[in-house]
């Protein structure tokens, strides 16, 4: 399947309705389904409870929403950069374990997006795939660990985050190895990230902030050998924006000084950000420290518009957390790497370098920005 | 070339004598009508067809079927990840009754809704954004349909919807409603949407799939992805299953269109002989017009212009009684269709541009054609001899042999023509040929019989009834028009009346020889035969064991894919012993059954004439479960179940090459002995929780006689069209009869004869006239009924059946051949009597 699945899905999604080929289009069917959907059954991320590993690592079919994100930063023996996201969103439309039978009954919808920014190319190619978690299309179960839509997929997570990575679409895709190199990070508090003060309205956010990568990446149908290193995240939740919340501008960054910043700043709409932003510093020995609002501050300092969606987003930031006593300037590797899939989204690479207590630093990282094409509410 | 006065002239005298007029109109308005009225039905029907199939396939542009158990979802799973398939879509389909929407059909779609954007636009709004979307997989029984189908029946959202589907109640809740564009809600109508994954649970279809829609990458080869496919799965044209079922009406309309035809042609008898009284009338006007100066050419231009004038209005009315008719007689179409082919639902009659235009063209063209002769007749009028009396007569009276001579040439072109084509088209061409020529032959016929029945008629009526039969006879220009276009729709009648009563008496016998089984349990579809309800196949085995049952056979009717396409399939379980329930064709095996029992086919009737195989030696390549396998044909049998055809093989065979086991009916043979109502209620006992109808012996061939008989309610329906044409038209030639007689009759009146002698006279005339249409009508009925038995029935659908001349029939259309002339007489006498006898004398 290719590229014109993601756009009829947008169509569906109805997130930008897209016409078909040529001509007027009728007006399209309408169908009311009534009152919103219950969320009640769902478990809320109320307060941290123990996670254990592997089993933490597999699906939380009792919170509504859940994802495993991988990213990085690769190169080829020409010393050609490239930068890749992977990513299977889980959705529950009930409470629960998806209902066993040979047919297609579920309550389960996976997504999966793949992208790979080209820093030499100027370029930025993405592809999504939806299926219900039924008959064997799309699932997740953690032991043994896969997680997969159709053919893309992330096998054999083990108890320390080592995984297998795959995806392919068209001419482009990854085959990859990862292996952690710092154990697990849990954010927050044990692994309770909250996302507003209102409790419950928090996630389980689990991270390998340094993971060494090795395997194929596929461009223009060519393979390369590669090496880098990626950074996991896991996350699970049900309705963990507050009810003001817009979106997110979330930063992973790893610098050459052996340590991993994770930043999240939650927008509000009514242009404020949310008291529970904030982050983790990850030190070279694998310790964490948590960061409150009041640790971080983040300046952007330019903007890009889409040419595609018509959103503008920030497109280079300052970044400093005086406790730490971090400066850092971030800049994209290429200026387009907004995700135009059924939920429109910014994701990419960026390149680190700054000052921290006052010597240099540099780095690699990813930033994410959400909302700014259309509120998320609703939707984490 | 028609000058303006000429043309006013015309167009005057049009109206000056409405009542002629009124008759010219009449005749182009009845035919158009009825032409109108059965082509609006076959097109609405047609459009709403293809309306259901693209609401149902969508932008697919290939599908991938299986055989009767469906599609596994592994195939769905391998299909999503083939790079030359651009989108893919599950589908789980059910045909279903509903009782809940008015018992009517509706059909079930179960589809993916994260599958479904390009694919169908039903779900439109439909995301994980929109309030409730995910209700939709997760309520177990819940269901959207169209607004618009919902409010007719009064339903709303959380409202409950019953259906019937296979041997299964669903009790379903409505989750919400669909509101379409009004142009498009007629192909939501009968739809029910449900998840893919809550259609399979409800329907109990396990992991599989009725099957996948895709859209393929363009330049993507079929044929690669379908060697990629189990063996038992195909990848087809997205369009091949409607056109299949299109084509299969195709013989249904062609009939009704023809039938509708000839009311036409009876229509233009009454428009030749309306426009050659109103020529033979004006002789004196042509005359006058020839002396000052007009052509002949623009005499026959303003005869044409007339003609026109009247057919326009004649057609534009026709147009709206043909638009009024046809709304019932969709009805008519739509239930045969329904019973015999697929479900329908028909949401509008509109008068489209085509149908509209055909029936003009067609209305136009006849009167035009029919005024053709009486517009030569006038142009040919000399200017001196016009100012004498009518010549029309005697020029009439030169014309006979020669129209009879060209009749009979006509009619044996049409007898030639039967005997060299083996179309259907040609075989109505032909049918029409022998009609005309029989009826251009009808007013010698008509003179010779008359001048013949002066002398009996006088012993009978005395001088009275010797005038009457010369006055026919004298006035054949006249009278033989009448006689031919009575003729004409009684033999119509006669020939259709006839070919119904042959292929009921042949039902009937066929019922009598295949029905012979106590009790019959089956599902309850609203698929007409071409549904394949599916029983839970451990009931034949819990039937049988009921004390009272001697024995039991099961039949299993499904489609499959064939290498003549999708083809219905049967498996039967009888042994040798059931043997005696098939009759075979000629030809066939000498034991056909025994072959069946070794894995071959027998195939019906129609299907051997659809195909064209031989009763022996013929074979056929079906798209099994294992793959594609030859099967030998044993024999053809006669049924009358379905015109499509049907192929049976053993249940064994069966269950050798697919991987259903379940069937659609159930015939149990009671014990001797055995109270069958005790047996019955036993039967349903057995059955309870299932929605299955258990029918005896007789109430089955009861059932099946009403749908046959509901079939032919059109053609019955078109069959009484005919009959008021013909009508109309006796009356309008006994009002020119009597006009041109004016003198005459006037003179016998003063020379006595009273007004109940005259009414009398009257009566014997149309009598006469009646009796000899009734009369000539006979042979040529039974000789219409067999090209419609033997040659178009044949042709159409394949069916063999006995004709069977009913003398019952004929009786019937000499009483109606009678009636008609008779009554057509009252208003035309009526006038007569209230004219002023030295009037009329003065008028002359």
């Amino acid at each position: 399947m290719s590229a014109a699945r993601p756009l009829a899905l947008a169509a569906l999604l109805a997130v930008a309705s897209c016409g078909g080929p040529g001509g007027p289009e009728p007006a399209p069917d309408r169908l009311d389904l009534g009152s919103a959907d219950d969320l009640s059954g769902f478990a809320r991320a109320t307060a941290p409870i123990p996670l254990r590993f592997p089993e933490d690592h597999g699906p939380h079919f009792e919170y509504q929403t859940e994802w495993w994100y991988w990213t990085g930063h690769l190169a080829d023996g020409a010393g050609r950069a490239y930068a890749f996201q992977f990513t299977i969103f889980r959705r529950g439309l009930s409470p629960g374990p998806p209902p066993a039978g040979p047919g297609l009954r579920t309550n389960q919808v996976y997504f999966a997006h793949l992208a790979i920014t080209d820093e030499r190319g100027d370029r930025h190619v993405f592809a999504e795939r939806w299926a219900r978690g039924a008959g064997g299309l799309a699932a997740a179960a953690a032991q043994p660990f896969r997680a997969h839509v159709d053919d893309w997929e992330a096998t054999g997570l083990d108890a320390a985050g080592a995984v297998r990575i795959r995806a392919r679409h068209a001419d482009f895709g990854l085959a990859l190895e990862l292996a952690p190199q710092k154990p697990p990070v849990l954010h927050g508090d044990r692994g309770l990230s909250p996302k507003s003060d209102e409790p419950g309205n928090a996630s389980f956010y689990v991270s390998l902030t340094r993971m060494s990568a090795r395997g194929r990446i596929r461009l223009d149908g060519r393979e390369f050998e590669v090496r880098g290193e990626s950074w996991f995240d896991h996350e699970w939740s049900t309705s963990a924006l507050g009810p003001e919340a817009e979106g997110w501008d979330w930063f992973s960054l790893q610098l050459d000084d052996g340590r991993e910043l994770m930043v999240f700043v939650i927008r509000r709409r009514d242009g404020g950000f949310e008291p529970a932003s904030g982050g983790t510093l990850v030190e070279r020995d694998g310790t964490t420290r948590h960061l409150g609002p009041r640790d971080v501050l983040v300046q952007a300092r330019a903007h890009w518009t889409s040419p595609g969606t018509g959103a503008r987003y920030p497109a280079a930031w300052t970044l400093r957390v005086p406790s730490a006593r971090l400066e850092l300037r971030l800049e994209p590797l290429v200026a387009d790497q907004e995700m135009r899939t059924s939920i429109v989204y910014w994701e990419g690479a960026v390149r680190v370098d700054g000052q921290a207590a006052e010597r240099p630093v540099a780095g690699r990282g990813f930033v994410e920005l959400s909302g700014y094409h259309a509120p998320m509410q609703g939707l984490f | 070339m028609l000058p303006r006065t000429l043309l006013a002239t015309g167009l005057r005298d049009l109206l000056r004598r409405p009542l002629h007029t009124a008759l010219l109109v009449l005749g182009v308005a009845l035919g158009v009508a009825v032409v109108v009225a059965i082509d609006l039905a076959g097109d609405s029907a047609r459009r709403a067809f293809v309306r259901s199939a693209d609401a149902v396939v969508g932008r697919a542009t290939h599908v991938v079927l299986g055989g009767p158990s469906g599609v596994p979802v592994a195939a769905y799973r391998e299909l999503r990840r083939h790079g030359s398939v651009q989108a893919a879509a599950p589908v789980v389909e059910a045909t279903a009754v509903s009782d809940t929407l008015g018992r009517s059909a509706v059909r079930l779609l179960g589809v993916d809704p994260i599958a479904e954007g390009p694919f169908r636009d039903h779900l439109g709004g439909g995301s994980l954004r929109a309030p409730g979307f995910g209700r939709l997989f997760t309520e177990p029984r819940g269901a959207v349909l169209s607004a618009t189908l919902a409010r007719r029946h009064g339903l709303g959202p959380g409202d409950a919807l019953s259906l019937r589907v296979d041997d299964r109640r669903l009790e379903l809740r409505v989750l919400g409603l669909i509101e379409t564009a009004p142009d498009r809600a007629a192909a939501l109508d009968g739809l029910v949407l449900l998840d893919v994954g809550v259609a399979q649970e409800l329907l109990g279809r396990g992991d599989r799939l009725t099957r996948i829609d895709l859209i393929l990458a363009p330049g993507a080869s079929p044929a690669t992805i379908a060697a990629g496919l189990g063996p038992g799965l195909r990848i087809a044209p997205a369009s091949e299953q409607a056109e299949t079922a299109i084509q299969l009406t195709e013989a249904f309309h062609l009939n009704l269109g023809a039938l509708s035809l000839l009311a036409l042609v009876v229509g233009m008898f009454l428009i030749y002989n309306t426009i050659t009284f109103s020529v033979v009338q004006r002789r004196a006007v042509f005359g006058t017009l020839r002396l000052l100066g007009a052509t002949p050419r623009q005499v026959f231009a303003l005869i044409l212009a007339e003609a026109a004038a009247a057919a326009a209005v004649g057609t534009l009315a026709g147009e709206a009684l043909g638009y009024v008719l046809g709304q019932g007689a969709v009805r008519l179409v739509t239930r045969t269709i329904n019973d015999l082919y697929f479900v329908l639902a028909v949401g509008d009659v509109p008068l489209t541009a085509g149908v509209a235009l055909r029936g003009a063209l067609l209305g136009l063209g006849a009167a035009l054609l029919a005024a053709l002769p009486p517009a030569l007749e006038a142009s040919r009028v000399e200017p001196i001899a016009a100012l004498r009396p009518s010549t029309y007569e005697s020029h009439a009276r030169r014309l006979l042999p020669r129209l009879a001579s060209a009749g009979a040439l006509l009619a044996l072109g049409g007898g030639a023509l039967l005997a060299v084509t083996d179309g259907v088209p040609a075989a109505f061409a032909a049918l029409f040929a022998i009609v005309l020529g029989v009826a251009l032959a009808v007013p010698l016929l008509t003179a010779t019989f008359a001048a013949r029945a002066a002398a009996p008629m006088g012993r009978v009526a005395g001088a009275l009834g010797r005038i009457a039969a010369r006055t026919v006879e004298r006035s054949v220009g006249r009278t033989g028009v009448a006689v031919a276009a009575l003729t004409t729709a009684v033999s119509v009648t006669v020939g259709v009346s006839l070919m119904i009563a042959s292929f009921r008496a042949t039902v009937v016998n066929w019922l009598e020889l295949t029905i012979r089984a106590d009790l019959y349990v089956g599902a309850p579809s609203g698929g007409g035969v071409r549904a394949t309800p599916a029983i839970d196949p451990q009931l034949p085995a819990r039937l049988a064991a009921l004390p009272g049952v001697e024995a039991i056979e099961t039949l299993r009717r499904v489609r499959i894919a064939s290498e003549v396409g999708e083809i219905a399939l049967g498996a039967s379980d009888l042994g040798a012993a059931g043997a005696g329930l098939y009759r075979f064709a000629a030809g066939s095996d000498p034991d056909p059954w025994a072959r069946v029992g070794q894995g071959a086919l027998i195939v019906s009737e129609p299907f051997a004439h659809r195909h064209r195989l031989a009763p022996r030696g013929a074979s056929v390549l079906l798209q099994t479960d294992r793959g594609r396998v030859r099967f030998p044909v044993a024999g053809v049998f006669y049924d009358y179940s379905t015109e499509e055809g049907l192929v049976l093989m053993g249940r064994a065979t069966y269950e050798r090459h697919f991987e259903d086991r379940a069937v659609s009916s159930i015939a149990l043979h009671a014990a001797p002995g055995a109270d069958l109502d005790a047996l019955a209620s036993q039967v349903r006992e057995v059955a309870a929780g299932r929605t299955l109808l258990v029918t005896d012996n007789r109430s089955l061939k009861r059932e099946a006689m009403r749908v046959f008989d509901r079939t032919f309610a059109v053609t019955h329906a078109l069959r009484l069209l005919a009959v008021v044409v013909a009508f109309v038209g006796v009356w309008s030639a006994l009002m020119a009869l009597h006009a041109e007689r004016t003198r005459e009759l006037a003179t016998l009146q003063a020379l006595g004869l009273t007004p109940g002698l005259l009414r009398r006279l009257g009566l014997l005339e149309s009598g006469l006239m009646g009796a000899l249409a009734g009369l000539l009508s006979l042979p040529l009925g039974a000789l219409l009924a067999a090209i419609l038995v033997d040659v178009i029935n044949v042709r159409s659908f394949g069916w063999t059946m006995e004709l069977r001349l009913e003398p019952g029939l004929f009786v019937q259309a000499l009483a109606v051949s009678l009636a008609a002339s008779l009554l057509a007489t009252v208003y035309p006498l009526w006038r007569l009597s209230r004219r002023e006898v030295a009037a009329a004398l003065r008028q002359e």
